[in-house]
């Protein structure tokens, strides 16, 4: 049997065995809803309880102010659209490489009569502040910018970004989805408003995410209906995701550093090997500020799903930085964000490391990349 | 599998790919709006050809297509290749999904320009 190596975490993670175990009760004899006056609701209101302490010791936040909703795009939903309806009118900060959670939205209230500003990037992808600040009017009502990118992984300056909004009282939101669980950051001491964060990402369930909404930021509600989450988000929580997204919050606590550090060299040694084995290759992103388990590197003139595929035969799963679909070709928008030209764009393949990744691994890799890019360039036409 | 057992081999293992010295034809074809691109080399022994060669950019399938497809057009008169259609190329890689159809029609469109190009070049010597 061919071995299977997953290089793909920041698109999502196996569930954590200890996760499953503690989701599963809640799917049978706990299945009460958390809304109920009776003993089979207070069973699972216990769950979503413990699930919402969990968090927020993690975030060193008030229980009161986490709120779960059903991804992370519904989180940075709730962040812009939130921020924006609870206000009327006005302008809001973000910047070009935001997931499409926050581009998408953002672009919709521009039908709705808000107006936005888009930042730029640097060659690493990251935000400057000063460009965050030279964007700010009178009538600012928000800045969201993410934490860290999923396709190149840089890491942006939010304590700076922070600092700015506060200085001036505009609402900050940051999504954290590829970093919370990964890097350390206190909300507080970078003056961060609003956080997006999810559980997939970390090895937790899908269809659960959290939402940090710090005490005193207006913001109007998304989704009508109950009373749940105190009236932030209507719906029966989803019970048995949410007390494994508390379990995998309450592991990351304990794994998290020794994992980044562990990742840090594994991703450093993929990207050193390669470069040291294949010609024409680049890292994209940060040198240093990056997601400690992200290598997004571009093989000049090759075409990227062609290694995709070709890794994939390999058993070995990583992703496309540009998609090829019905006939039209997609480079990845945050690559030409940060001006990298179409021909290395066009060969960007990511891969993201995770908490199953080992030496073995990395070094299996490091040998199939080799040959099938040869194999690719020997079939492509010079300078094409 | 998204792909055939045969697309895959001819991406793993394409037949025919490099360049070719003083072809009798060559093609080239693009895929507007995607950047896939196929340039075929002909050699022409008798009205035949005798020997293929390409070169391609693109995602795997388009790749495969040409592999697979220059081994169907050898021995074959050039004459036939001016009417080769995308369906036959798709044909050689047992299929194509519905957004990858473009591999196939870029290879044959390449593969009738090279054609095209061997017998004007023989009309131009004759």
């Amino acid at each position: 049997m061919t071995r299977r190596v997953y290089l793909d975490h920041n698109a999502s993670t196996p569930v954590h065995p200890d996760v499953v175990a503690e989701m599963l009760p809640y799917f049978g004899e706990r299945f009460g809803n958390p809304s109920s006056v009776h003993g089979f609701g207070r069973e699972a209101r216990a769950g979503v309880d413990l699930a919402r302490e969990r968090i927020a010791r993690f975030l060193k936040v008030p229980l009161d102010e986490v709120v779960f909703t059903s991804g992370g795009t519904e989180s940075d939903n709730m962040a812009l659209k939130g921020l924006a309806f609870a206000r009327g009118k006005g302008h809001l900060i973000t910047s070009k490489i935001e997931h499409h959670a926050v581009l998408r939205a953002a672009q919709w209230l521009e039908t709705q009569g808000f107006t936005v500003t888009y930042v730029g990037v640097d060659e690493h992808g990251m935000v400057d502040p000063d460009e965050v600040k030279r964007a700010i009017r009178p009538d600012t009502i928000g800045i969201s910018i993410m934490h860290a990118n999923s396709e190149a992984g840089t890491i942006q300056p939010v304590a700076a970004i922070g600092a700015l909004a506060r200085e001036r009282g505009i609402p900050f939101h940051v999504d954290a989805v590829q970093t919370f669980g990964k890097l350390d950051f206190d909300v507080n001491a970078c003056g961060i408003d609003l956080l997006s964060f999810s559980a997939h990402k970390i090895y937790g369930p899908k269809g659960v995410a959290g939402f940090w909404i710090r005490k005193g930021v207006k913001l109007q509600a998304v989704q009508h209906g109950g009373e749940h989450e105190r009236r932030r988000r209507a719906g029966t929580e989803n019970v048995p995701a949410i007390v494994g997204f508390g379990k995998a919050v309450e592991i990351r606590a304990r794994d998290m550093k020794a994992e980044h550090e562990r990742l840090t060299a594994l991703r450093d040694r993929l990207w050193e090997s390669i470069r040291a084995r294949v010609p024409d290759v680049r890292l994209n992103g940060h040198p240093t500020e990056r997601l400690p388990g992200t290598a997004n590197l571009s093989y000049r003139g090759v075409e990227s799903e062609s290694i995709v595929l070709g890794l994939d035969l390999k058993g070995i799963g990583v992703s496309a930085g540009s998609a090829c679909t019905a006939g039209s070709v997609e480079p990845s928008y945050v690559l030409v964000a940060m001006g990298l030209p179409l021909d290395w764009a066009m060969g960007a393949v990511r891969h993201s490391l995770g908490r199953s990744t080992t030496a073995e691994d990395i070094d299996y890799v490091i040998e199939s990349v080799e040959p099938i890019v040869r194999k690719l360039r020997a079939a492509m036409p010079v300078g094409a | 599998m998204r792909y055939s057992p045969t697309l895959l081999d001819h991406f793993l293992n394409p037949r025919n790919a490099g360049l070719m010295r003083e072809p009798d034809g060559t093609g080239v074809d693009e895929y507007e709006g995607c950047g896939d691109l196929a340039r075929f080399f002909l050699r022409v022994r008798d009205g035949r050809v005798s020997e293929v060669r390409f070169q391609t950019y693109g995602c795997g399938p388009t790749i495969a297509a040409a592999s697979a497809a220059s081994e169907r057009v050898v021995g074959r008169p050039v004459e036939e290749l001016l009417n080769l259609k995308a369906q036959e190329v798709e044909d050689a890689v047992e299929g194509l999904p519905e957004d990858r159809k473009h591999a196939a029609d870029v290879v044959a469109g390449a593969l009738r320009a090279a054609a095209l190009d061997a017998l004007r070049r023989r009309e131009g010597v004759a």
